[in-house]
Formats: C-alpha cells, structure tokens, sequence
C-alpha cells in the first residue's frame, strides 16, 4: 500500500526495491491475493538468459497463475520474448544462446538434465507472430503434431475440438482438405493455435499472436484466449498494451534500466493494478505511452 | 517526450476545471458579502450562474469523453480524467447550490430575520466559503498533506449546523424572523453545509489522483499509523 504519509516524490523515491521481482518485496513475483485458489501453472526463479556472453534478461522471478492469461509488456529489446522463449526450452535452439536459474512446470524443473526438451515443448505450445502452417491441409496441420507424438485416440474427433476451442471450426468445417496457406492471416493464426492445443499442452506461450493481423482478427483471437484460459495456462507477449489490458488477468512489465543491460521483470501485479495504479514509476510512464 | 498532444489536452482540460472553479470561488465570494452586508444587489448579480456552470460542466465532461475514446487512458491519466469528472460534478453542484442561496437573498430581502440566526449563518457561509476554496487549493497544488485537514475544518461546518438549525427550531420569544426568512435560513443551512461537503471532496480527489487510493483509505492508515506510534510510547 502507498504511503500516505510520504510526499509523492518521496514515495516514488524511497519505495522503489532496490531489486524488484514484483510488486511486493516480500513476495517478489507474486502479485496474488490471499484468497484466490492458489493454483500454480509455472514458476520462475532466478532466470537469467544469455546471447554468448551477452546477458539478455536478469534473475526473473515470477509465478504464472495456472487458467490465468498472463500478459508480459516493455519496451523493444527488454527481453520478453527471449523471456518467453526460455519457458518451453525454445530459447537454447539458437547458437551460443542459454538459460540460468530455475523455470518448473508443476512440480517438474524443466531445465534438469535428464529433461527432454522436446517432451517440455509438448507439455508447454508456442504460438508465433507470423502465422507459420504448414503446407497440409487444415486437416493434417492439427492431425500431424498428434500423429507423431503416437495419439491413438479419434484423430476426426481431435481435430474437431482443437479447431472449435481456437474458434476456427464453424469456418473451416466443410473444407478442412484444403491447404492451410489458403486461409486468412487470422485464420492461419488460429489454425496454428488449433495445431498448438491438439498435442494437448498444459501451457500455451504466445509470441505477440495478433501483432500481423488486422482488428477482426485480433479481435478474434482475443475472444479465443478468453476461451483458451479455460483449460489453459496462457502467457503472452504483447506490444499493444490495450490487448494486455483486456485480455490478461496479470501483467508482468520487463524493463532496461541502462543501455546495455539486461532486461528485468520490474513489476507484475494483477492487470487491473498495473494499467490503473502501479506501483512504479517506469512502470506508470511505459503503461501511459510517456517512453518506449 | 511522447504524447505530447496528449499531454497538452489533460493540461488544457485541467486548465479549464481550474478556471471553473474560481469562478465558483467568487460567486461564493459574492454570496458571502451579500450576506455579511445584506446587500441583495450583489446576490442578484449571481442569479444565473447555474446555466453558464452546467453549460461549462458538461463541456469538460465532453473533452474527458472524447479523450478516453480517443486516446485510451491508463493509469495516472486515467485517474486524471476519472478525477476531474468528479471533481467538476462537485464544483457544478457548488455553484448551483450558490446560485439558490442568492436567489434566496434576493427573495427576502426586506423581510425581518433573527439576528442570532443571521449571526450564525454569515458564520456558516464564510466558514463553508473557506472549505470550499481550500479544497480546491489542495486539488489545485495535489497537496495531499492537507486533504486530511479538510475534514477537522469541516466539522467546525457541521456544528454550526446544528447550531443553527436549533434556532430555527427553537426560535427566541418574540424573535424568528419573518416565516419565509426563517424557511429560506433552513435551506441556507442545508446549501452550506451541501457546499463544504464538495469542497472536502475536491480536495479529497487530490489523494486519489496523486496515490491511487481513497481519502477514506489513507485516513485510515494515517489513523493506524498513530496507534502503532501510541503501542512504542512515541
């Protein structure tokens, strides 16, 4: 709680952590409130990524709520998607790239060392920000992934229900033979949503899904992460701080103190506190458009 | 800086309820004298004040609408806006509330009153006057440090409340003051005690728009803190 008794530029001064990992101090990355089920998705500790010997982002704590949308906003080049990346083993593809500190799903540390990480990206989809589906039909660009992960189940049935849960199915139903690259940007987008939830994952990344794609679309695949949280843990990078407004029930903000240094998680709090009374300063400018 | 545009219409927009305010502030200042002097001439100068301070209300009510549709406040701007609808509300109200205490002057002018009720409510009215232009002082400088002090000069509104309507109730023997006066006094009583009630909360909206927190909230840590310092014998 803000201190009252404090002038304004004394609060913003005395009350900023020396190094913050959330809102509060004391539980630094976790903004939840008592009283809310206290279901957890993933949690974070100390994760630190390195480019080489650049360090990208520093010592991110955090805990995503698990059926909750978490929205991860900042300035370009704060290390959000190399954050976002480091969440399903993504980030250590690239050459000389990799991760520090601790990042568990449930009750398993992703990064052990006797952990697959393909079996990780199974358990933790990734949605990208260019619609990416493969040259399949609709059909085989949901059916693939399951197929060769051994699904023996009704695939017709599988693939129905991942195209109604990304909200793609009333449009694509009498055509799913045709080839995936014939539909629109929005709905590649969702068919690769669609392709992302039929390997049924417990955790759904999204790389700013919506930032090709025009309002309807947006529109669209925000009605569908509503959905998706249903059944979902969903965290998302996102440029457009309305989408994280609307859509996210918490907001973590990463932030470069410096040029030159690593990103940092500077507050996360419950989106509501964060787009209408957050504790920082950075924080207030970034949300209000004032820099970045 | 970004938003320059923007920054410059939440400037402009506070700009106005600023000027509104002190023209409500005069009007006040005029209600006040035509009290103290009994000088109806001076209240009938406000009589139509009202329109003009509904007319300029809904103006900046319209800037705050457009300026959320367009450019989506979050925040400290968003409190901004949230604010300075409140506040403008307030300073409508005042003003109209300003506006039927002159026409009550106005009225009665000439009609035989009760001097220990005339005392009391030229009392009422400079103290109510004070409240109001002192909130919106702390509104004005967001100098939350004396938007707790409002309330204490408040109170001294409210005694003078009761004060007053006890006469009007409990009129001296032989005394009271015409019947419509003493009706009209009533209504004064009630107006004033309406108008310091305004000004405590624009001065109140300075907390909110400065921490994001309720007056009510802060009174209360402000109030907890005390005991914590009595619980140290400090």
């Amino acid at each position: 709680m803000v201190d009252y008794r404090k002038t304004e530029e004394e609060r913003r001064v005395s009350e900023v952590p020396e190094r913050a990992t959330g809102a509060k101090e004391e539980t630094a990355g976790s903004p939840y409130r008592a009283g809310e089920p206290a279901a957890l998705g993933m949690r974070i500790e100390g994760l630190s990524a390195f480019y080489g010997s650049f360090k990208a982002i520093t010592d991110v704590t955090m805990d995503i709520r698990a059926n909750r949308v978490t929205a991860l906003i900042g300035p370009s080049g704060c290390g959000k998607s190399t954050y976002i990346r480091c969440l399903n083993r993504m980030h250590e593809v690239i050459p000389g790239a990799r991760a520090e500190g601790g990042v568990l799903l449930g009750e398993d540390d992703i990064y052990a060392k006797d952990v697959d990480p393909v079996r990780i990206r199974r358990r933790i989809g990734m949605v990208f920000q260019k619609p990416n589906p493969f040259s399949k039909s609709i059909y085989e660009n949901v059916a693939w992934g399951a197929r060769i992960n051994g699904y023996k189940g009704d695939m017709d049935e599988l693939v129905e229900r991942s195209l109604k849960h990304a909200a793609l199915w009333e449009e694509v139903k009498g055509r799913l033979k045709e080839s995936g690259l014939g539909l629109s940007g929005g709905q590649q987008q969702r068919l690769c949503i669609a392709r992302t939830l039929a390997v049924e994952p417990e955790v759904i990344l999204m790389d700013e899904p919506a930032s090709a794609l025009d309002p309807v679309s947006t529109q669209k695949i925000e009605d569908t992460m509503e959905q998706l949280k249903q059944d979902y843990t969903v965290v998302i990078v996102t440029h457009n701080m309305q989408q994280a407004a609307r859509i996210s029930d918490y907001t973590g903000f990463f932030y470069i103190e410096n040029m030159g240094d690593p990103g940092r998680l500077w507050e996360f709090d419950e989106t509501e506190k964060m787009f209408s009374n957050p504790e920082r300063k950075e924080t207030e400018d970034y949300v209000t458009g004032r820099f970045g | 800086m970004p938003r320059e545009t923007f920054q410059q219409e939440l400037d402009g927009l506070l700009s106005d309820l600023l000027e509104l305010g002190e023209e409500v502030e005069a009007s006040l200042e005029n209600m006040v004298r035509a009290m103290e002097d009994r000088d109806a001439n001076v209240a009938r100068r406000e009589l139509g004040v009202d329109v003009r301070y509904k007319m300029r209300g809904m103006d900046i009510e319209r800037e705050c609408m457009i300026l959320q549709a367009r450019q989506a406040p979050v925040a400290r701007d968003l409190r901004l806006l949230y604010t300075v609808q409140s506040v403008t509300n307030h300073l409508v109200r005042s003003g109209t509330l300003c506006e039927h205490i002159c026409h009550a002057i106005v009225d009665t002018e000439g009609r035989e009153r009760d001097e220990d009720l005339e005392i009391a409510l030229v009392e009422m009215a400079r103290t109510a006057r004070n409240v109001f232009n002192e909130g919106l002082d702390v509104f004005r400088n967001r100098d939350i440090e004396r938007a707790r002090d409002l309330q204490a000069k408040d109170d001294k509104v409210d005694l003078l409340y009761s004060e007053a309507m006890n006469l009007i109730a409990n009129p001296s023997e032989g005394g009271g003051g015409a019947p419509e006066w003493r009706m009209r006094a009533a209504l004064t009583v009630h107006y004033l005690e309406r108008i310091s009630d305004h000004g405590v909360d624009v001065g109140g909206s300075a907390v909110f728009l400065v921490t994001g927190q309720r007056i009510e909230d802060a009174m209360q840590q402000y109030l907890d803190r005390n005991v914590e310092h009595d619980g140290d014998g400090t």
